[in-house]
């Protein structure tokens, strides 16, 4: 029997929010997964639930939410039917998760060190002494210099990209299976996103990690992961592997989106634009959630909700003419314009 | 309905040249904030914050300036005192030939300010929340004609709001009624009411989502057109840098690093900062392998920038004498302006 490539498979989740206005269909039959050692890309525009994705899949919704029907599969294992106790020993020690603003995950009270040294020795079954020398080292791997003198400063010491680089030393020194980065360069100006970037790279693919990146920086996910998957107002519209996916888009929303951003590549003047705003989740738009902003909906559309073709080499679409559809990126026009630019130089 | 040049009373800017004068000249200008330490009896100086120290730039009518640089640069704090909002701390700002510092009459002083407005990066805090729509953008026309009768101001609101993609019901909404990009709309409009010259717009789409930055985008620059207005462009992004330019000015620790036509800094890049920031834009097709300049270490603070260039602890052509002496901002080639002792070009 071949073994099973999947660390992580999420299938049809559904994670609902209960507020005063009605209930958040925030995750919709959602359906997705992370193969071993794999770095995977989420991506979306606000709102379209990736965070709410991440919560679940650690299991650490605030109370009025709650994932109501689906399995999300890690190891082998069903996370959602584990006892709350086993649970905790998933988190952090199996999946291990940075978010967005590093100064909000770090206790502005206490030392780097006690931060660190706590954890690693629960989890690591090892001394206070041997986890101060871990988390030097991992301190040390993510580049923070004279780690042995710094773990004793507070966070505030620390800049937004160094506190950045502290919380994933803690992550990484648990050894995990799974990372998950939700938005961990968003915060951080471009010269020190390169910078963490790098460092996020290198330990992936160092010590063989899957991970899932979630942004919304197109940039990001093309740069970091091997396979991507978009999603939109709650549900997953299009999956495969990055390079064709940002080449060959087959969702409308991933084509629109795609030529909605500046690009460094390409002289135009007018953007497409995709019409309205990202929908609200309560109340969202039946059928396909897309269909109002869509040009190429039909009548079907506003209706049903598109099922899911596979075709190619682990491409998923979800939308119902998207073999009609001939949407193609310009990539003529861009190489054009790039040899152009190499040439005046 | 009279055109609102017909209510000018005063003319201030007669002697200007069009032809041969930028329409807005930036001077030496520095704009420093003390750090006091407070003690029971006195509070005493004891450094500043040299936000913006030693700008010097030049609008030309009708073009985009895009003014890039990282958090904490200076961007804000150099348009806030363009537009007269805070006063330098030395330095000029010439406005069509006069300079906007100088003791004036209070006519003369919401002449200038009729015609410089600014619209900043989060709309919702710059609108008042508890005022309707139609009052917040007839507010311009109360303060700069107050003799104007209520029924041509509420004419020329319901006009401005067309203009910028919205409808007339939206008068009478509040702004917590409105989604992100509407609200940015509701600044554009507020700002355009008085049929300004200059424009300066301070992070106006760093907060949407891509496909409603690209309605904004598309907005700005139909705007544009029809008013024959001029923009000073702040951003973070350069792709949207890029996109919205005629010409950019790159910001670092206060100071002006690079200033040239768009085309120029990508294709004839001269100063090792905007080589750096360059190389650190993660770009969005997964086949563009690119040899990164990462920058180390951090952006230095601005109470105690480095003597010399300010970016040489990180420049990777620094030589002794960029610790010692200050590079000026010189045209090196037409209209490229650089700061720099070892310039690429
Ligand atoms: N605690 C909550 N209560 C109600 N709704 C929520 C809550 N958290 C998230 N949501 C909703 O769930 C949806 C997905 O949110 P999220 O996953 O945070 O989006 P993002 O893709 O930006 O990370 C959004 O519509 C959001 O409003
Ligand atoms: N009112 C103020 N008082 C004290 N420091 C300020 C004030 N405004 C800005 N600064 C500081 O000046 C520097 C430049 O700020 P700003 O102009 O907002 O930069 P940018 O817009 O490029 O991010 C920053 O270090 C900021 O903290
Ligand atoms: S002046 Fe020196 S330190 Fe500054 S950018 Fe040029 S080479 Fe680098
Ligand atoms: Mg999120
Ligand atoms: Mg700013």
């Amino acid at each position: 029997m071949a073994q099973n490539k999947k660390i992580l498979d999420l299938r049809n989740i559904y994670t609902y929010f209960y507020t005063e206005s009605g209930v958040v269909e925030a995750l919709d039959g959602v359906s997705f997964d992370v193969n071993y050692g794999e770095p995977v890309g989420i991506v979306g525009e606000s709102g379209c639930g990736k965070t709410v994705t991440a919560h679940s899949t650690l299991r650490i919704l605030p109370k009025n939410g709650k994932t109501v029907a689906g399995e999300i599969i890690y190891k082998g294992v069903n996370l959602l039917d584990l006892p709350d106790l086993q649970m905790r020993r998933i988190r952090g020690k199996e999946i291990a998760m940075i978010f967005q603003d590093p100064m909000t995950s770090l206790n502005p009270i206490f030392k780097i060190s006690d931060q660190m040294t706590e954890v690693i020795a629960l989890h690591r079954k090892c001394n206070k002494k041997e986890a101060l020398e871990i988390a030097i080292e991992t301190l040390d791997l993510v580049g923070i210099s004279e780690a042995e003198k710094r773990i004793t400063d507070y966070p505030h010491q620390f800049s937004g990209g160094m506190r950045q680089r502290i919380l994933i030393a803690r992550a990484l020194a648990l050894q995990p299976s799974l990372l998950i980065a939700d938005e961990p360069t968003t915060a951080l100006d471009v010269t020190i996103q390169a910078q963490v970037l790098e460092i996020i790279k290198e330990m992936q693919k160092k010590l063989g990690l899957a991970m899932m990146l979630i942004t919304h920086n197109l940039g990001v996910v093309a740069e970091t992961t091997k396979r991507v998957h978009i999603f939109y107002g709650g549900r997953v519209v299009e999956s495969g592997p990055t390079e064709e996916i940002f080449l060959d888009p087959k969702h409308p929303y991933t084509y629109a989106l795609f030529e909605s951003i500046p690009s460094l590549e390409k002289d135009k003047t007018r953007l497409e634009t995709i019409p309205g705003n990202v929908p609200r989740l309560i109340n969202p738009p039946k059928g396909c959630r897309f269909h109002p902003r869509c040009k190429y909906a039909t009548e079907v559309c506003s209706r049903v909700r598109p099922p899911e073709f596979k075709f190619g080499k682990g491409r998923r679409v979800a939308c119902h003419h998207f073999e009609e559809l001939d949407l193609h990126i310009d990539m003529e026009a861009i190489r054009e314009s790039r040899k152009a630019i190499k040439e005046e130089a | 309905m009279v055109t609102l040049e017909e209510y000018e009373t005063v003319d201030l800017f007669s002697n200007w040249d069009q032809k041969t004068q930028p329409i807005i000249t930036i001077d030496n200008l520095k704009k420093w904030f003390p750090v006091s330490q407070q003690s029971i009896l006195f509070s005493r100086v004891v450094a500043n914050i040299k936000a913006v120290d030693g700008v010097n730039l030049f609008l030309n009518k009708g073009e985009t300036l895009g003014l890039v640089g990282e958090s904490g640069c200076g961007k804000s704090t150099t348009a806030r005192v363009a537009v007269k909002l805070e006063e330098p701390t030395e330095g000029s700002v010439y406005f069509k030939g006069i300079d906007i510092f100088q003791p004036m009459s209070r006519e003369e002083e919401l002449a200038v300010k009729r015609q410089l407005q600014m619209v900043f990066q989060d709309p919702y805090s710059s609108l008042n929340p508890r005022r309707m729509v139609l009052d917040l953008i007839k507010e311009p026309f109360d303060i700069h004609y107050p003799d104007m009768l209520y029924e041509e101001k509420e004419s020329r609101v319901l006009e401005i709001l067309a203009k910028v993609g919205l409808e007339d019901y939206h008068a009478l909404r509040y702004p917590h009624e409105f989604s992100g990009g509407q609200r940015q709309r509701l600044g554009i409009a507020r700002s355009l009411a008085i049929h300004p010259e200059v424009i300066l717009l301070d992070e106006p789409v760093s907060a949407l989502d891509v496909s409603v930055q690209a309605q904004i985008l598309n907005l700005l620059h139909d705007l544009q057109k029809e008013f024959n207005l001029t923009f000073m462009f702040i951003a973070h992004d350069l792709s949207v840098i890029k996109h919205v330019s005629d010409r950019v000015a790159v910001m670092y620790l206060g100071k002006i690093m690079e200033m040239c036509p768009t085309g120029e800094l990508f294709r004839k890049t001269a100063h090792p900062y905007s080589v750096s920031l360059l190389s650190a834009i993660p770009r969005p097709d997964p086949r563009i392998k690119m040899d990164r300049i990462i920058l180390e270490g951090d952006v230095p603070s601005p109470i105690n920038p480095p003597s010399g260039c300010p970016f040489h602890p990180r420049c990777y052509k620094a030589q002794e004498i960029c610790s010692k002496v200050t590079p000026q901002l010189e045209e090196l080639q037409p209209n490229h302006y650089v700061s720099c002792h070892f310039p690429e070009i």
